[in-house]
């Protein structure tokens, strides 16, 4: 058979990208509900570390099924709100559309443009309000969760990743925890612009509602500093009121509870 | 048959050594050294990649149109690629790793190596040999990896496997986790394996 | 302004060389002398500034997870992007070969200084790389990945012609045996990273 024929070569050619197209789109299928549940229990776990649930490392080697067991024995409610602050929609607690990173990105831009947002909010049973944070680092998102105590203004917890700051320099917001760690105990001044500074060599003012910057990582840390007070700005109607707010929406969660 | 079998297993992991005497497939050998795991992941996968792409290559050897010959042999990788890819992601202890290797999981499919093993030993050999070919120089490969990773994390981060072994007095060095050293470190093993079989050293 | 910043940090704060390792085999196997590596370098620009923007195309119109929203409302969850690896792949193994015939016919002395490296470049990973950066860092219209494809090349030709030119001046020196040939230029290139390393935290 002649193998360099021009019909031999498109038959040979459209049957190696049929049989390529079908191997792939098989495992894909087939390994797309993997993948997700990895993604939503790396969600979990990113939520509960900020939350102070358990010691970060130990959800880190928890496996994914006690994860979501963990989550569900903790979570009080979940619900989103909107810009003004009122909650506008319920998060099932079942674990379906618990904020994955892809979902924060639409909500980061209707931030932004001032239209119709559905921010989450995740109350634990401890009185811990988690909300997420999104923005852009140096090359790609940065992001993060943040946990309130029930005041609603100390700063309990907090996570960060991103994925692909500079190895050894920005990609420290995640690798070091010390990093996450000088978070807790800082509140955020509501009302004041910015409600929260990670600077360079802000820790010197003495002011709780500041961080230092990372050295050698300036790009990374304007972008998660963009990223922390875009995102406080959005839910300070909601959290800067003060630690009533969060006990009114329990109230109004329930009876829609009994309409389900 | 044997002994050149044996050769075949052999050769690639000293002798020709893909990184350090053939020079193939630094681009995304280095940059995934920072941590012993995601080297010995990479190593893993990229052995995985050369022995299947290798065994499909030679399988097809005598079917592929010379024409389009590049062209199959990528498509064959880069199927072999997204299987590795698309496994890591799905493995419960792996999703983690396949994050922090992000684009260098998918840049194995233009690692010299791959391509390199096809077109200078599959092609003109069988299955069995050429699989076991592939597999040898992904091993000799990942045993570069690996021994670059192991000084970076042991004195980037004083840890091996992410578990403390330096005593917290030791100050980790920073810039052992930057790129340029990674280089220099390679620069190094070279010295040594040369300096050791004098046959390589250039003229 | 926004791509002044992105066009200067792609050169010189995320450069292909040093800071990714991207392109390496060909970086090094090509850097003996300052003629080819300015062949190599320009091929490299000039690959790059055609894939990259394509492939953003194909990334955002095709296989992003819901991208082919257009098509239909019941498009909208359809997630490809597990086939973003064979058809960015494809595109680049494509326009390298279309490019080969096309400069081989019509611009003969071109391809007598440039064609013998497009068929390196195929496999070169500065270019695969350069469109797997750009899916991840989501850029928001066609014109930064065009600046970004741009300055990425001209990094990696910087880098390839001050390496060649080193290489020129170093054959005349003393190395230790062992060192010899390409012990010593992966030092010499770990040290030009670290001088690179200044633009870092660079601002504009």
């Amino acid at each position: 058979m002649n193998t360099n024929s021009n019909a031999y070569t498109i038959i040979y050619t459209t049957l190696v990208v049929v049989v390529v197209a079908a191997v792939l789109a098989f495992t894909a299928m087939k390994l797309k509900p993997a993948q997700s549940a990895n993604a939503q229990a790396e969600t979990l776990r990113q939520m509960m570390s900020a939350a102070q649930i358990k010691p970060t490392d130990e959800l880190y080697a928890t496996r994914n099924a006690d994860i979501l067991k963990i989550y569900a024995d903790n979570i009080g409610q979940a619900y989103t709100i909107g810009l003004d602050g009122k909650q506008n929609g319920t998060l099932s607690t079942d674990l379906k559309n618990i904020g994955l990173v892809d979902n924060l990105k639409p909500q980061n831009k209707a931030i932004k443009d001032g239209s119709e947002a559905t921010l989450p909010v995740y109350v634990f049973k401890s009185g811990v309000i988690v909300i997420p944070i999104y923005g852009a680092g140096l090359w790609g998102p940065v992001w993060g969760y943040i946990a309130f105590q029930p005041d609603g203004k100390t700063i309990a917890g907090a996570y960060f990743d991103h994925e692909s700051e500079t190895p050894g320099l920005g990609a420290k917001i995640k690798d070091e925890a010390w990093f996450r760690e000088k978070f807790a105990g800082k509140t955020v001044e509501w009302g004041e612009t910015p409600a929260f500074r990670l600077e360079k060599n802000a820790e010197q003012s003495g002011a709780a509602n500041t961080v230092d910057a990372i050295t050698g990582a300036t790009m990374t840390s304007k972008g998660l500093n963009e990223a922390l007070n875009v995102w406080f700005n959005a839910y300070e109607n909601h959290l800067g009121t003060g630690a009533c707010s969060c006990a009114l929406e329990e109230q109004a969660v329930t009876p829609n509870e009994e309409e389900e | 048959m044997d002994k050149k079998l044996k050769e075949t297993i052999l050769n690639p992991i000293l002798k020709g050594n893909p990184i350090t005497v053939l020079i193939l497939g630094i681009c995304s050998s280095l940059a995934v050294t920072v941590q012993l795991k995601g080297a010995l992941v990479m190593a893993i996968s990229v052995t995985l990649v050369t022995g299947l792409s290798s065994l499909v290559c030679s399988l097809l050897r005598n079917s592929i149109p010379m024409r389009v010959r590049i062209i199959v042999q990528l498509v064959v990788v880069a199927l072999m690629v997204i299987l590795v890819d698309q496994v890591l992601k799905a493995g419960e202890g792996t999703y983690a790793i396949d994050k922090q290797l992000s684009v260098y999981i998918g840049l194995i499919i233009t690692n010299c190596i791959v391509m390199g093993r096809i077109e200078a030993f599959a092609l003109g050999n069988k299955p069995i040999p050429s699989l076991l070919d592939g597999l040898a120089n992904g091993v000799g490969y990942g045993l570069i990896l690996v021994i670059v990773a192991f000084f970076r994390e042991l004195l980037g981060s004083g840890t091996l496997f992410g578990l403390r072994v330096l005593p917290a007095a030791y100050v980790p060095n920073n810039l052992v986790i930057l790129p340029p050293f990674a280089l220099i470190l390679l620069g190094c093993i070279i010295w040594v394996h040369r300096a050791y079989d004098k046959d390589l050293q250039e003229k | 302004m926004e791509y002044i910043n992105l066009f200067v940090k792609s050169i010189f704060v995320d450069n292909m060389i040093f800071a990714y390792f991207l392109g390496m085999c060909s970086y090094l196997a090509v850097s003996k002398n300052v003629k080819t590596a300015n062949g190599l370098g320009l091929a490299v620009i000039f690959v790059l500034l055609f894939t990259l923007p394509i492939n953003w195309v194909l990334n955002t119109y095709v296989l992003q997870p819901g991208a082919l929203k257009w098509l239909g409302p019941q498009f909208a969850d359809v997630d490809l992007s597990f086939l973003s690896f064979i058809v960015f792949i494809a595109v680049i193994a494509a326009f390298v070969q279309i490019v080969e015939m096309v400069v081989e016919k019509y611009l003969p002395s071109l391809y007598a200084s440039l064609g013998i490296f497009l068929p390196l470049i195929a496999v070169n990973c500065s270019i695969l790389g350069g469109s797997l950066f750009m899916q991840q860092r989501d850029f928001p219209n066609l014109g930064e990945p065009v600046v970004y494809a741009l300055g990425s090349g001209i990094g990696w030709y910087l880098a390839i012609v001050c390496l060649a030119a080193i290489r020129e001046k170093m054959s005349y020196s003393n190395v230790p045996a062992p060192l010899k040939g390409i012990g010593i230029t992966f030092i010499t290139v770990g040290l030009m990273g670290m001088a690179f390393m200044i633009f870092m935290g660079i601002q504009l």
